[in-house]
């Protein structure tokens, strides 16, 4: 299943997500839309957010760090 | 398994809490929804935090997480939504649905940002409005915004995004900006920035994403349309304590009333530091000073329980 997480440099949650992710060790495309206006717009187009973190996973989008729903679609057992 | 200590919250409170709680030895835990806290979306450099002349918010988060993970602290990201306490045990029940057992609990929960309660503010979350301009600030580039409150955090959050947007207006309800002189001096010196004084927010509309922000102009006594896509809310905090209704008593504002002595609350165990209790002038240092003086009180606590 392929993992986008859309993010900006400054925000300390979408690196807390990051971190947990790769603690979880689930591969993840890191997307920084600061700087990538394509991406940001693909963003905003797919989730109708103008907020980050946003991730995609497969077909479904999590819209901040929402550890439950992130925990179901990725099959994270804590 | 029941621990010696819970913290609740890993701000600079919960961190210094952690910190000590580990040289302490003490079997704890740290249940938090982020690390770092307000911290994370302080949108300018902190400059009265000892050891740093100046040092972002999330560079000092960093620093933070560093020194919790130097000192082996389990961190668990839950949040937690209520606590009862059965025969001296108290009982942590989280949003993700588990249980954690304690003997004592520090409360360090800090604030939330508080909300402006008007028409559009809720549906239009995530797709405009936003608390935190360190996190969405960068992608509202190019773009006319709005920043509400004309307090320090608001003229922040304004100095922030003059790096990244077109124009901004600072909205302020009242005939005064709250703000202090240097953030002032700062914001006269950019040319982005607008202030409106006696802007009361009458609502924040758009189609998918917002598109505009009416105010009555109190002085006029008219209604006034800005066309914006951004809505930054910066009208102060309100600590975030519903979970723990009950086991302690509030002030009017909602912090928990604690002894000055040892910040513990009326329930033997249950501590409060840091912003969430009634302490004045809410700061990094005295948040984590608090925090170090809770750890040390509920490790006392402990030691006295044996």
């Amino acid at each position: 299943m392929v993992v986008k997480v859309y993010s900006t440099p400054t925000c300390v949650y979408c690196k807390t997500l990051k971190e947990y992710l790769r603690k979880n060790k689930i591969d993840f495309a890191d997307i920084d839309v600061s700087k990538d206006e394509k991406e940001l717009d693909a963003m905003i187009r797919k989730s109708g957010q103008m907020g980050v973190p946003v991730v995609e996973i497969g077909d479904d989008l999590v819209v901040g760090f929402d550890k439950e729903k992130i925990n179901n679609l990725l099959n994270i057992k804590e | 398994m029941v621990y010696d200590l819970i913290i609740i919250g890993a701000g600079p409170a919960g961190t210094a809490a952690a910190v000590y709680a580990s040289r302490q030895r003490l079997n704890f835990l740290v249940l938090s929804k982020d690390v770092g806290g307000q911290l994370a979306k302080k949108a300018v450099d902190i400059e009265n935090y000892p050891g740093f002349n100046k040092i972002s918010g999330p560079d000092l988060v960093k620093v933070f997480d560093e020194q919790l993970k130097h000192n082996g602290v389990n961190i668990e990201l839950d949040e937690v939504g209520k606590i009862e306490n059965e025969n001296g045990v108290f009982k942590l029940k989280t949003t993700l649905d588990k249980t954690y057992e304690s003997k004592s609990v520090i409360i360090a929960t800090g604030s939330d940002p508080r909300m402006l309660e008007v028409p559009g503010e809720k549906e239009f979350l995530g797709k405009g409005v936003s608390y935190c301009s360190l996190c969405d600030g960068p992608i509202f580039r190019d773009k006319i915004v709005a920043v509400v409150g004309g307090g320090n955090s608001g003229f922040e959050t304004a100095i922030f995004l003059s790096n990244y947007v077109k124009k901004i207006f600072i909205l302020e309800f009242g005939k005064e900006v709250k703000a202090d002189r240097e953030n002032q001096e700062t914001v006269s010196r950019l040319k982005n920035i607008e202030i409106i004084k006696n802007a009361k927010i009458l609502k924040i509309e758009g189609e998918n994403l917002v598109n505009s922000l009416t105010y009555q102009d109190t002085a006029e006594n008219k209604e006034k349309k800005l066309d914006i896509s951004g809505v930054f809310i910066e009208v102060g905090y309100s600590p975030a304590t519903s979970f723990v209704k009950g086991l302690v008593e509030f002030t009017e504002r909602d912090e928990i009333k604690v002894s000055v002595e040892d910040f513990q609350t009326k329930t033997p165990g249950l501590f409060a530091a840091g912003d969430c209790n009634q302490g004045r002038y809410k700061q990094i240092i005295t948040s984590a000073g608090e925090g170090a003086k809770a750890s040390l009180a509920a490790y006392e606590f402990l030691r006295r329980a044996k």
